[in-house]
């Protein structure tokens, strides 16, 4: 173990992220989720869900099948987006500062192999009833594959959509062109690419949730910040 | 995209604005020759040596009333750019101004617009008649209250739509952003609405300003090849669904878009590219292979969810009755 890697070990123990085993009843009962990381991840959905509804609203705007009425639609978005842009920036200075951003990095050796073991899972073994190949630890709460999804979620795609976003916010500082058409036209396409890979990513990580050691257990986890297995 | 089909496109591109070029010009009034503009613009120029900037710096003559001069000077430059820019001054202003001073009613005789574009004046009339302007104001409103014969310019022959949006609500923004000038008009007592809190209701509102015309919204629809009304609706009639602009069937394309041609309008694929190269408008601006795969995307994401559960479900129900026999 690295140094680096022990010292952040102490800091999650001194979090109180230390697992309570209980051993004989045939199960695994650990506390993983701080009240913080539980309360950024509601508010978060909450955020993005409206974003995502009154986002839809806006680029497919239509006056037969009005989703959100527009102007309605864009005050609800901008404000928001600014809520979120300030949820994401505290969630990733928090990651920093508690050492949270460590449970995204998957760790070596053997991260493809891993990965190709947890995919072997999701499409093949889960429905022989196999058990889950990687179970939860306090130390790693993610798989492999879970790891490099969240990371790129939070570290790829929502800059991306938080930059682009506030270019969208105050559009007299977007480039005047590019690429011979108005400079908005980019920025939007990468900011649309972006959320219709964030709603994506919800359907995906609501379903892998129903993953636990019941359909509800991971629902509850994300509540009371213990896992069970 | 290969560099051959790069270069067809420009070359389309080329093609195009050419064709366009060439429409204009023909569609642009047979003006005096090359010698009688020269004509014009030396007589012209005796009128600018006093009403311009530069005249009432340096009057020519002596014992001038320069106060009354400052109220009528006229920017060369931008009558040179106008419609009316191979007119002589006294194609208008044709009796009493040859001489200084000048006659005393020769302003009475200044031709007025309907002298050259009568079936115009009239079909803008019946237009006019039906505006808001026409209710209180109808005595004080002329043409030229709006259309200033010395700097405008017909939307199709400015061409880039931002031009005709700063042309075009300048004059709006000159009545109605100026306490002094909607005085003139407006009736005793009649306070002038702040500009930006009527609009408070309409996001990003200057933005708008700089990318559409204050007509866009404040008159009512017209069929796709005529041109926007003369009657000016007010906050109550004027168009405050977002959608009219902002959804596929933009209304953008037969308004402030209108003059540019049609084969520009679904260039590269795009819905409303015609819009697209001078302005992204949220919800007219799309283009439909990216809108494919982004719902491509999440259908298969949704679908093979539902599928995977689906098969999960089943395989659970087997190993159970497996497992009981």
């Amino acid at each position: 173990m690295t140094d680096e890697r022990r010292h952040d070990d102490d800091r999650r123990h001194q979090e109180r992220r230390i697992g309570d085993r209980r051993t004989g009843t045939g199960g695994v009962r650990i506390y993983i989720l701080p009240g913080w990381v539980r309360a950024w991840h509601w508010t978060n959905a909450i955020l993005i869900l409206t974003m995502i509804a009154t986002g839809f609203s806006l680029h497919y705007a239509d006056a037969k099948i009005p989703v959100v009425e527009f102007s309605l639609a864009v005050r609800i978005h901008n404000t928001a987006g600014v809520l979120l842009v300030a949820l994401w920036s505290f969630f990733v200075i928090a990651n920093a500062v508690t050492g949270n951003w460590w449970q995204f990095v998957p760790k070596p050796p053997g991260i493809l192999e891993r990965c190709i073991k947890q995919t072997r899972y999701y499409m093949w073994g889960v429905f022989k009833g196999e058990h889950e190949p990687y179970p939860v630890t306090p130390e790693e709460n993610f798989n492999a594959l879970q790891a490099l999804t969240y990371w790129f979620m939070i570290y790829i795609v929502m800059p991306l959509l938080v930059v682009t976003g506030l270019i969208f916010l105050y559009p007299q500082y977007a480039p005047k062109e590019m690429f011979g058409v108005d400079g908005l036209f980019p920025i939007a396409v990468v900011h649309y690419v972006c959320a219709t890979i964030v709603a994506t990513f919800i359907v995906a990580h609501v379903y892998l949730c129903t993953f636990g050691k019941k359909v509800s257990s991971t629902f509850k986890t994300m509540i009371t910040g213990w896992h069970e297995h | 995209m290969s560099w051959n089909a790069c270069g067809k496109i420009v070359l389309l591109a080329c093609v195009a604005m050419l064709s366009f070029t060439a429409f204009a010009e023909e569609n642009e009034p047979k003006g005096p020759s090359p010698q009688m503009l020269e004509k014009i613009r030396k007589k012209n120029d005796e009128c600018f040596a006093c009403h311009s900037e530069e005249g009432l710096k340096h009057p020519p003559q002596e014992g001038m009333d320069l106060k009354k001069l400052r109220g009528l000077l006229r920017d060369k430059e931008a009558f040179h750019a106008s419609d009316h820019q191979r007119l002589a001054c006294t194609k208008c202003h044709n009796e009493g101004y040859d001489d200084f001073p000048h006659e005393p009613d020769a302003k009475e005789s200044t031709s007025s617009c309907p002298d050259c574009h009568q079936k115009k004046a009239d079909h803008a009339q019946a237009q006019f008649d039906k505006s808001v302007h026409a209710k209180n104001l109808s005595d004080k409103f002329t043409c030229t209250t709006c259309h200033n014969p010395h700097v405008m310019r017909r939307a199709d022959k400015l061409g880039d739509p931002r031009k005709i949006v700063e042309q075009d609500n300048r004059v709006c923004l000159g009545c109605h952003d100026s306490d002094e000038r909607f005085a003139q008009f407006a009736p005793e007592k009649k306070d002038r609405p702040l500009i930006d809190d009527i609009h408070k209701w309409l996001p990003n509102t200057r933005a708008h300003w700089k990318a559409v015309r204050c007509v866009e919204c404040h008159t009512p629809v017209v069929a796709a090849k005529e041109p926007i009304s003369h009657e000016i609706l007010d906050k109550k009639r004027a168009e405050k669904k977002c959608v009219t602009c902002h959804s596929r069937d933009t209304q953008l394309k037969v308004r402030l878009y209108r003059h540019l041609a049609s084969e520009e309008q679904n260039k590269f694929g795009f819905a409303n590219s015609v819009v697209l190269n001078e302005n992204y408008v949220i919800g007219a601006t799309r283009n439909p292979l990216v809108d494919k795969l982004m719902i491509g995307l999440a259908a298969l994401t949704l679908f093979g969810v539902l599928g995977h559960a689906a098969l999960r479900v089943v395989m659970h129900y087997l190993r159970r009755r497996n497992k009981n026999d």
